[in-house]
């Protein structure tokens, strides 16, 4: 029984850290329609940026919070460099530019900070006992983030004038330009929250994996990427639960050693099942086709 | 339309054409040459590119060391690698590069699965290289001009399911490997066939696993664990148990092992348990040449990178040169003219004889087997002692 | 025989001339291959560009013309090398060892099927999934693939599989004659009823639907004959290694692939060669370029190139100096046209009885190159700038 709950908390723990990614993409991807594959590089940034900082001060909030204004500042330069000159262009050239700063990304990282990563402690948490069971303070931590940005994200687009606009441009963008929504801003507010909550991932992720390396963020990236989807493209509680999901499942896979060389394939095939029983996710939106 | 597919098809022909251009330079016949071309190929992008980097940095530093000193004989040494992003399939395009500009030496590549490519083009030109780390049984195997300065894998899993058969038998063992890596994978399945009955407590993990919760609560009772891989994944895997192992605990590897010490810097510390290794190098030993590589290496590259990968890159370009050396004591006519085969037979001829010993910084009075494996005596290193 | 007498009455020399330029290349690069003249480096290179560009056009086939994007469009190719790979070396390997070149052939056969048949499964859940999600089912598909192959002892597990090295004098030229055949297949295919429903299907599914079109059976169509063609290419790669590891196929590769489709232009088979040449030849000489410590700038050079290409294609503020050197290249072009004397004397536009005007229903992934000139008569290249929006403010 032990060992089930301490099964199903790592699970939490490390769908929690997925959820946090899939939250910054389905941002991205649900209102400015677009594959955003440099967004796991930007968590990367974001666990150097801390490492960085907390070498320097020794105070983590400060060092997260740092991260937090470097990779928003990062965010919107991608956009404006990469993104913004191709509003007008197919959605999928936007991937190229995308793989390209992913590509720059990794390379300024593994000329700077070595080609191998780097290891960091932020501080050991310790944890919580109840009986028998032990929870990670770091787990709690990132848990509650996620559900506290769920939340808040659900509340700020929902009920906010920036919030609203952001809902009419992933509905339609020229309807929304058409009604005085300046879309360009809209997709750059965005980006810099998008970036923001992958700053604050990749605070969690470190605190979670010790480790900080060049291509630490293109697995999770596509990950929380099919997270997001899985648990319905635009859904704000949708990407958590796909994340979440995800994460349960790798550690159950993992705990069965027969099982844990298949991890990867028992993942996503279940996501495959899931999807052919709900074709738009899991909270995804069911769209009637208008001809 | 027309005119537009004619652009198109004026384009393609352009291109492939530029393309067969491109690659159809002048051919850079080894009888040009007038320094001693020495050719490797290894991950210096990727996942993987530590390992690579620490090995262009050591033969980068060795080469720079023996042409200060003169060469051979005033003749100097060239050496160029190119980056193989720890690929099988981007051998073929390095190794045509590297014969292009001259390749006469080589230390064939860094990582298992790049060099069992490698093996096949450099059978069929009959180049002789001498592998500072692709420790597959494969490689070696099959072809006489292909050796190894590291301990090949069913050496090193015999040599530890050896140890554990001595030290460990009051111990609870368990055993940690990456089931998608080849080097982890055989080293696995060599300890494991040494056991009659095999029970330990195993579990594995993948390339892309970064969170180790499942393997800990699996071995979290064990005080001895054995992690047949790379240090990177075993650094993050010590750092997540911490708090979840018993203090006493030892964490045990083998030449891949090398290189945590440097890599985890001031976090070594973070917890209390003891790491060993089974290896043929130590960064840390007081040997008078070792001290000067690690002096000579931090100053041109720092510490970040130093491990046993670059050690042994550092050994073998020593040792094909001492290999030469000998070869012209011996009256043989060593000039930088000759082709890359003339060269590798006299490599060959040197490495199989029985006088031709070599004393490095990963082991002293090292020979080799006719068949290209390396005879020198694994040390047991503990990188950091049990905290009291 | 719908589709023979179409093929017949729509042959015209025009059409061909990208398959005469390949066939024409691969007859002089093979000849001087054969003699002995080439080198080692150019034959590995032109055996990377075969295996590539059927890749390229085989997904361009499901992204370009079926409008559904793949993310793991590897995976079919991994399929390929490894059962056609292990058929022809272990299977039967005394065979291969007298005839190669009948290995070659039959494991070009067993991989693209092995390919074919996964292709078709993956088809299935095209019909109830759409768009994204269904990109997501290919990038899970891939990550599976690649995971059973490494776990499988059968296929090599970690080491990867052993498999039959073709000579390199002349495997190229077998990958340019399955790259001419497949291209024969396509170009016939897209230009026929069938091409015109899967065009149309792209364009508007319930349009199509209602036009009679069978969208489950085009569909499933497609996916299958773009697998099998993975699959050849599958088989070519394993021919031209000693041993691989299915960790190649990943999904990096995947987005390659999709880089080199949507870089030459969406719907365009000869930009999709292009661009994968280009990529090809970008990426190997950089690894050349820049050895040794420069090696981390490999990247930061092709991720720049890519970069600005694609910003001067699409960027309203390049259209100034992108129209003035596209008329420049368009009249070059114009002039040497005119001085090949031509049967019917036809110039230009009149393109209308051969076909085209189907070509001319705006898709609604937008053709995005340069390049998409396959699908698209000259006055509609860069018509995505006509919708103009942006930069109002």
């Amino acid at each position: 029984m032990i060992d089930f709950l301490t099964m199903l908390i790592n699970g939490l723990s490390l769908g929690g850290v997925y959820a946090l990614i899939a939250l910054g993409y389905t941002m991205v991807y649900g209102i400015a329609k677009m594959l955003n594959f440099a967004h796991g590089d930007i968590i990367m940034v974001g666990g150097y940026a801390i490492v960085v900082f907390f070498n320097l001060t020794g105070m983590p909030v400060v060092s997260i919070l740092a991260a937090v204004a470097i990779c928003i500042a990062l965010g919107i330069a991608i956009e404006k460099v990469a993104y913004k000159p191709l509003r007008q262009a197919s959605p999928l050239a936007v991937l190229i530019t995308a793989i390209g700063v992913s590509y720059l990304l990794q390379s300024f990282a593994q000329m700077f900070f070595g080609a191998g990563g780097q290891t960091i402690v932020i501080e050991n948490l310790g944890s919580l006992t109840i009986g028998e069971l032990k929870i990670k303070w770091a787990t709690m931590i990132t848990l509650i983030v996620a559900v506290a940005i769920m939340v808040s994200l659900t509340i700020f687009i929902n009920k906010s004038k920036v919030g609203k606009a952001m809902l009419a441009v992933s509905e339609d963008k020229e309807a929304a330009q058409l009604m005085g929504i300046n879309v360009n801003t809209i997709i750059t507010i965005t980006f810099a929250i998008g970036s923001a909550l992958a700053a604050v991932a990749g605070a969690c992720y470190i605190m979670k994996t010790p480790n900080v390396s060049p291509t630490l963020g293109s697995l999770p990236g596509i990950k929380a990427f099919t997270a997001a989807v899985i648990g319905g493209i635009g859904s704000i509680p949708g990407a958590m639960l796909g994340g979440i999901l995800l994460g349960m499942i790798e550690i159950i896979c993992n705990s069965v050693p027969a099982l844990s060389g298949y991890t990867v394939a028992i993942e996503f095939g279940l996501l495959i099942l899931i999807l052919l029983v709900r074709p738009t996710g899991i909270l995804g939106k069911q769209k009637r086709e208008k001809v | 339309m027309k005119k537009s597919l004619s652009l198109v098809s004026a384009a393609l022909a352009a291109t492939l054409t530029l393309a067969g251009a491109v690659s159809c330079g002048a051919n850079n016949d080894a009888g040009s040459n007038d320094a001693f071309r020495i050719g490797v190929s290894g991950p210096l992008t990727g996942g993987a590119a530590i390992y690579g980097t620490a090995v262009q940095h050591s033969v980068e530093l060795a080469v720079n060391e023996i042409n200060a000193a003169g060469g051979l004989d005033g003749v100097k040494f060239e050496f160029k690698m190119l980056d193989d992003e720890h690929k099988a399939d981007k051998i073929a395009a390095n190794y045509a590069e590297l014969k292009k500009w001259g390749m006469q030496l080589s230390l064939g590549t860094v990582t298992s699965t790049p060099c069992l490519e490698f093996k096949n083009y450099a059978q069929m030109d009959g180049l002789f290289f001498l592998t500072p780390s692709a420790t597959n049984d494969g490689v070696p195997d099959g072809y006489d001009g292909a050796y190894q300065m590291c301990f090949k894998d069913s050496k090193q899993g015999n040599l530890s399911a050896d140890y554990i058969k001595q030290n460990c038998a009051d111990k609870k063992v368990g055993v940690l490997y990456n089931s998608e890596d080849t080097y982890s994978k055989e080293l696995f399945d060599n300890f494991k066939s040494e056991f009659d009955d095999y029970n330990f407590v195993t579990t594995s993990f993948l390339d892309s696993t970064t969170d180790f919760a499942s393997q800990i609560e699996t071995l979290k009772d064990c005080d001895f664990i054995y992690m047949p891989t790379y240090y990177t994944p075993a650094a993050t895997f010590m750092l997540q148990a911490n708090g979840k192992m018993s203090d006493g605990t030892i964490y045990f590897g083998c030449d891949g092992f090398d290189g945590i010490d440097t890599y985890l810097g001031d976090n070594l510390n973070a917890f209390p348990q003891e790491i060993s290794m089974l290896s043929h190098f130590n960064s840390a030993s007081e040997d008078e040449a070792v001290v000067h590589y690690v002096e000579a290496y931090t100053a041109a590259y720092g510490k970040y990178d130093l491990n046993q990968f670059g050690a042994s890159a550092y050994d073998c370009v020593y040792a094909l040169f001492n290999a030469l050396k000998k070869a012209k004591a011996d009256g043989k006519n060593v000039t930088p003219s000759l082709s890359a085969k003339e060269i590798s037979d006299i490599f060959k001829e040197v490495f199989k004889s029985a006088d031709f010993t070599f004393n490095g910084i990963t082991g002293k009075n090292v020979t080799w087997e006719a068949n290209g494996e390396v005879n020198k005596h694994p040390t047991k290193y503990v990188v950091k002692a049990a905290r009291e | 025989m719908g589709y023979l007498r179409d093929f017949k009455s729509q042959f015209k020399l025009k059409n061909f001339i990208n398959y005469i330029v390949i066939a024409l290349l691969t007859a002089l690069f093979g000849t001087l291959s054969c003699v002995g003249v080439l080198e080692m480096s150019t034959q590995v290179l032109f055996e990377k560009f075969a295996y590539t560009l059927i890749m390229a056009v085989s997904l361009s086939l499901v992204v370009g013309f079926l409008g559904e994007l793949s993310l793991g469009h590897a995976a079919f190719m991994s399929i390929g090398a490894y059962l056609g790979g292990y058929f022809q070396t272990y299977v039967i390997g005394d065979l291969n060892g007298n005839m190669p070149l009948l290995g070659i052939i039959i494991a070009m056969i067993v991989g693209g099927l092995a390919a074919g048949v996964f292709g078709f499964i993956i088809g299935l859940p095209a019909l109830k999934l759409k768009g994204d999600y269904l990109a997501i089912v290919t990038l899970a598909f891939g990550e599976i693939v690649k995971t059973v192959f490494t776990n499988s002892e059968t296929f090599g597990a970690a080491t990867g599989l052993k498999t039959y090295r073709y000579s390199m004098d002349t495997l190229f030229i077998i990958g340019f004659v399955a790259l001419l055949v497949i291209l024969a297949v396509i170009q016939n295919l897209i230009k026929s009823r069938y091409g015109r429903e899967i065009t149309a299907v792209r364009d508007n599914e319930i349009a199509a639907k209602s036009m009679g079109v069978n969208v489950t059976r085009i569909k499933i169509f497609v996916f299958t004959l773009s697998a099998v063609f993975a699959g050849v290419a599958g088989a070519i790669f394993s021919n031209s290694q000693f041993n691989f590891k299915s960790s190649t196929f990943d999904y990096n590769y995947s987005i390659d692939l999709l880089v080199m489709v949507v870089l030459g232009g969406m719907g365009s088979l000869n930009g999709s060669m292009i661009a994968a040449i280009v990529i090809t030849v970008l990426k190997t000489e950089l690894t050349f370029i820049l050895p040794g410590n420069l090696a981390a700038l490999q990247n930061v050079a092709f991720a720049l190139i890519l970069i600005l290409v694609v910003v001067f294609n699409n960027s309203p503020k390049f259209k100034p100096i992108r129209e003035k050197a596209f008329g420049w290249a368009r009249g070059l072009t114009e002039k040497l046209w005119s001085k090949i004397p031509h049967k019917n004397g036809d110039k230009g536009e009149s393109d209308k009885g051969d076909h085209a005007d189907w070509t001319e229903i705006p898709s609604k992934i937008k053709m995005d190159a340069l390049l998409s000139t396959d699908m698209l008569p000259p006055d509609i290249v860069g018509a995505p700038e006509k919708t103009d929006k942006g930069e109002k403010q």
